[in-house]
């Protein structure tokens, strides 16, 4: 210890803030995803973080299925709801004004969360352990939960795949061409239909592995969950809300900058801060780190 | 397709509007007839009981077995031929921990009738302690703060319990007795009233009886993922006791943290987590905690439970697969329904303030799974003592009896 | 604007009037004859919920003034009301001002606050302004749970009935003459705004702010000054909630960010841009969950049982599927469905 520096805890600290980072930014890729093809957030993206990690559970749980499978299964689901929600409800909001599709959202928000009360019941469950949840000591004297490794692990797998999908797959090429210039890509014979059910789709996919990754760091299944995804926004924000690049910056920054602040200053002001980073940094760069300038002309 | 959806929407909408007209002409009907059924028939009257859960909001994991306990109790006493022959009949909704929605409904019950009330959390008793006072109405919460026991204040509420304060102080004694010089206690609580209700006592009683404890707090925010930070700080001040004031779920998520950061600290629940859902959720890392109860968790073998296991019988379950909310909730209702009688037995009209005399009335009320509960017309918190409990492979065990401090 | 056919508006005072028609008068008329029939005919418990739309009507206007003319998204209304209720609670409390006073420095306070958070749109404009707001509100919940002062310790602040000489109004039915009085006043104003300069640069700035800029309009200041309006009608309503008798408490679970949601919904459900409209948006809010819960009260005496276990659920879902279906049908609000519905009648037998 130098000058009152714990150089452990430090250590400790950034650990479980770059861990709480990469959830964020798993969760942070749904809305971005969405954003970037069709220009709505989705307030029920809390939501798919519930339903993806309770159907693993129920996966696991109850049906007994093994763990690899129980995941396959939540992933599934999640891409299953967000194909249904973007077919049945989305498409016919297209062409309305951005807020009254942002409602939509929030209403569908309130009415999964009443499906999931009623499915899984308000105490939640305790569910299958698959992610290891013992101790890891590190040099020096430092020791942190196994299970934040996993997540800083899985996301960067995850976000490094996102990244490559859009970088060199057709499908990827092909969302990017619709976040662009939606008629630009119809000419190009691009369906943006297509491209909006498979943005959603995907949502639903990162949606699903964020909850597990959330409920296995926290160690209970909890629809409590939900709220998280509200703390995204500072990270989807920050970032810049149509940049992959920007989620995985500004989880990363969210993550550390709360673990700190709520080491070195008080509780309270790790729930502040960050929402004041937020609106320094949009003062500066009102676009966010890394999103899209737009060019406005009268 | 949309043109058609269109062109249903008008229609729609008035067809529900006139639904929604039809609706409260039935209520007013249904009303009138309760009415004269109530007044023709020969049996005594209903007592009306209002009572407000949380089922779907923040502390819905206790807020439902605790409802559950309110309600089968009153099945129960229906069952067994109701308060002196009066039925009660209880009238419920879920408030989802809104305030404003406790108002309107508390509103509602009591323009209907209610006698009494059930409230919930701290939200909604502080938010309706002004109108319970002036309307009258004897109302009995899960929240047990202390400020809610002085009847110069808060003449009509009521709770069975310890107070959060009090739960404070038979720790901290409980702590400066066991253990020899200087000791450094960390108290972790939810960031609100509710969490905060027990510190400053708990400092007043460490200073007024000059115990040696070093006392440290630190919040809980919500929607945290992770306590790490606090832990960091509170091993720097090495904490031996982390007493945590909080519901289950971020206790759990707490104890899991300690356990990861090989914290040797002994953790101490204050009631709202020392339960099964606790033990359930944190598992391991629950292991070895001693919990505050004023009303002990039900566990297997416990005497007393006869009345609620008997009635659970016929549904195939028990008390201890219930939990220990569930039998909270089951006395709750039951000191209120012991109110009722008293009120009932001095005869005269049963309003509000018959009622209070009632409760106040109240002498040793024997529960399976507290102290015996009193009120007095000086003091409305039907216990200051409350059992130690200690989770030894995942159940709960009792190490030590009812401790009573004063303060 | 179109109105009825043969309506020429052939002197600007004509075009500039708030009513053009008979009918709208005779609607107006009928309006009034409703809310004088309303305290009369309702028991409490209805009374009760048309106090608090009026209540919410008082915020939903600022609201719809800030995004529905202006173009500026606020995520803080909920935040805002808080601002109101504490400061009124606090000067009234602990200062010993009269209620008009406490109000009005609360309405005062609202909006210098909501200035201060309107400074971003300076420079924000669509989403990131409305998440910049998001962060307002976040702030602001924060500080009312942990700002020990706010409350004196007591961690809420009671506020006792307001009086007149010796008169203490507390009864629903005098508070629903009171409310339709201020409500009334601020739609009036509210409608009245938008037949101004100051009205009418809003709406340039929410078309193209841009255009606006370069025709003359400082879009700044204005911005700001939007802001400042919308955050203090907030503080108003929050602050008038403070004393109105069912709450007269003042505590932070009440201005979390799900109530902004739910104002949000208001204006979007009501018509955006649109005063009247935010008026329905607040009765359609107000009134859905609570006949929602009406229906959930029959239900217990019922014999589905499997519903009433999962009530709450069923109620969650049912809230969020009425604003759904809702949506889905008029994304304009009730404001175009009044709209429609009236060109329907005006129509018939005719399909245009």
């Amino acid at each position: 210890m130098i000058l009152g520096f714990d150089s452990n805890q430090f250590v400790a600290l950034t650990i479980n803030g770059l861990a709480n980072g990469a959830i964020l930014a798993i969760t942070a890729l749904g809305f971005v995803l969405i954003y970037k093809a069709t220009e709505v957030i989705n307030f029920a993206q809390g939501q798919f973080l519930v339903v993806g990690a309770f159907m693993v559970y129920n996966a696991n749980h109850t049906w007994g299925l093994p763990w690899p499978l129980a995941v396959l299964v939540g992933i599934g689901t999640g891409i299953v709801l967000g194909l249904a929600i973007e077919r049945v409800i989305l498409r016919r909001m297209i062409g309305e004004s951005t807020l009254s599709v942002i409602m939509v959202t929030i209403g569908l928000a309130s009415a999964l969360g009443g499906v999931s009360l009623g499915v899984w019941g308000a105490a939640g469950g305790v569910g299958p352990k698959f992610i290891p949840s013992g101790t890891v000591h590190l040099f020096g004297d430092v020791s942190v939960a196994a299970n934040r490794f996993w997540a800083i692990g899985v996301a960067a797998v995850m976000l490094i795949g996102v990244g490559l999908f859009f970088r060199y797959s057709r499908h990827g090429v092909a969302m990017r061409a619709v976040a662009d210039d939606q008629q630009a890509a119809m000419v190009q014979g691009i369906s943006v239909n297509k491209i909006f059910a498979m943005a959603w789709a995907l949502a639903g996919a990162a949606g699903a592995i964020a909850g597990v990754l959330l409920a296995s760091v926290a160690g209970s299944y909890d629809l409590g969950m939900e709220a998280f995804a509200i703390f995204v926004f500072p990270v989807v924000i920050l970032g810049g809300l149509d940049s992959v690049l920007g989620t995985v910056v500004g989880g990363i920054i969210v993550g550390l900058l709360v673990e700190y602040s709520k080491f070195y200053l008080t509780v309270s002001w790790s729930v502040i801060l960050p929402f004041a980073a937020l609106v320094a940094i949009l003062l500066v760069k009102p676009y966010g780190l890394f999103g899209q300038v737009r060019i406005e002309r009268v | 397709m949309n043109r058609f959806i269109r062109r249903l929407a008008l229609p729609l909408c008035f067809t529900l509007i006139a639904g929604a007209g039809v609706a409260c002409g039935k209520d007013k009907k249904s009303d009138n007839a309760s009415k004269t059924n109530s007044s023709g028939a020969a049996a005594k009257e209903d007592i009306k009981v209002g009572a407000i859960f949380d089922l779907s909001g923040p502390t819905a994991d206790i807020g439902t077995p605790y409802a559950d306990g309110i309600k089968d109790y009153v099945e129960y006493r229906n069952s067994t031929g109701g308060v002196d022959g009066h039925k009660l009949a209880l009238s419920w909704q879920d408030f989802k921990y809104d305030p404003t929605v406790a108002g309107q409904l508390y509103g509602q019950y009591v323009s209907e009738g209610a006698k009494v009330f059930m409230g919930w959390g701290t939200a909604d008793t502080e938010a309706l302690r002004p109108r319970v006072t002036t309307d009258k109405v004897p109302f009995m919460s899960a929240s047990n703060a202390e400020t809610l026991t002085d009847p110069t204040v808060t003449p009509y509420n009521f709770f069975p319990g310890a107070s959060y304060s009090q739960q404070m102080r038979i720790i901290l004694q409980y702590i400066a007795d066991h253990n020899k010089g200087k000791v450094a206690v960390a108290f972790f609580h939810h960031d609100s009233p509710f969490g905060t209700s027990p510190l400053e006592d708990g400092k007043k009683y460490i200073a007024d009886k000059k115990l040696s404890i070093d006392f440290s707090d630190y919040a809980m925010a919500k929607g945290a993922t992770d306590y790490v930070a606090q832990i960091g700080q509170a091993k720097a001040k090495n904490s031996k006791y982390i007493i945590i004031q909080n519901v289950p779920s971020p206790a759990a998520v707490l104890a899991t943290n300690l356990a990861s950061a090989k914290s040797t600290a002994q953790i101490v629940c204050l009631n709202y987590c020392a339960n099964e859902i606790y033990v359930k959720k944190a598992g391991a890392a629950a292991e070895k905690t001693i919990g505050v109860v004023p009303f002990a968790p039900p566990v297997a073998g416990l005497a007393g439970l006869d009345e609620i296991n008997n009635f659970l019988k016929s549904k195939n379950t028990d008390a201890a697969a219930k939990g220990q909310g569930y039998v909270q909730g089951w006395y709750t209702m039951a000191v209120m329904s012991e109110g009722i009688k008293n009120a009932l037995a001095a005869g005269g009209t049963l309003d509000g303030p018959a009622i209070k005399a009632g409760l106040e009335k109240i002498k040793d009320f024997k529960t399976g799974v507290s102290d015996p509960i009193s009120f007095s017309s000086t003091f409305h918190a039907g216990l200051l003592s409350a059992p130690l409990y200690q989770v030894d492979t995942g159940q709960w065990k009792k190490i030590q009896d009812p401790i009573t401090v004063q303060k | 604007m179109a109105t009825a056919t043969g309506v020429y508006n052939t002197t600007y005072r004509k075009d500039f009037a708030l009513r053009h028609t008979r009918a709208e008068y005779i609607r107006l008329g009928l309006l009034a004859a409703v809310a004088v029939w309303i305290p009369y005919n309702l028991n409490a418990y209805w009374l009760s919920y048309a106090n608090l739309i009026l209540l919410a009507a008082i915020a939903a206007v600022g609201l719809n003034i800030l995004t529905g003319y202006t173009g500026l998204v606020s995520l803080a209304t909920a935040g805002f009301l808080g601002v109101g209720a504490y400061t009124a609670g606090n000067l009234s409390v602990f200062y010993h001002w009269p209620m008009p006073m406490a109000v009005a420095g609360a309405t005062l306070m609202a909006a210098a606050i909501g200035a201060v958070f309107g400074l971003p749109a300076l420079r924000l404009k669509g989403l990131y302004l409305a998440i910049s707001t998001f962060a307002a509100q976040e702030i602001l919940s924060d500080r009312f749970r942990d700002w020990k002062w706010l409350t004196r310790k007591h961690g809420t602040i009671v506020t006792s009935y307001p009086k007149l000489g010796s008169h203490v109004f507390k009864s629903n039915f005098e508070w629903y003459w009171i409310l339709l009085v201020i409500t009334g006043l601020v739609v009036f104003a509210g409608i009245n705004l938008f037949r101004t300069g100051l009205g009418r640069a809003f709406i340039a700035i929410r078309d193209q702010d841009i255009a606006a800029e370069v025709m003359g309009v400082p879009v700044g200041r204005y911005k700001v000054l939007a802001f400042s309006i919308a955050c203090g009608l907030a503080g108003f309503s929050g602050a008038l909630q403070a004393y109105y008798p069912p709450a007269q408490t003042v505590t932070w679970e009440n201005y979390e960010i799900a109530k902004s949601f739910i104002f949000v919904a208001m204006i979007i459900v009501g018509g955006l841009g649109s005063i009247s409209g935010a008026v329905y948006g607040a009765m359609f809010l107000t009134w859905v969950p609570a006949y929602i819960t009406r229906i959930g009260q029959s239900l217990q005496t019922s014999n589905f049982s499997f519903l009433i276990e999962k009530l709450p659920a069923v109620q969650l879902t049912l809230f969020g599927l009425v604003l759904v279906v809702f949506l889905l049908f008029e994304p304009r609000g009730l404001a175009r469905l009044w709209q429609r519905a009236k060109d329907y009648f005006r129509l018939w037998p005719f399909r245009y």
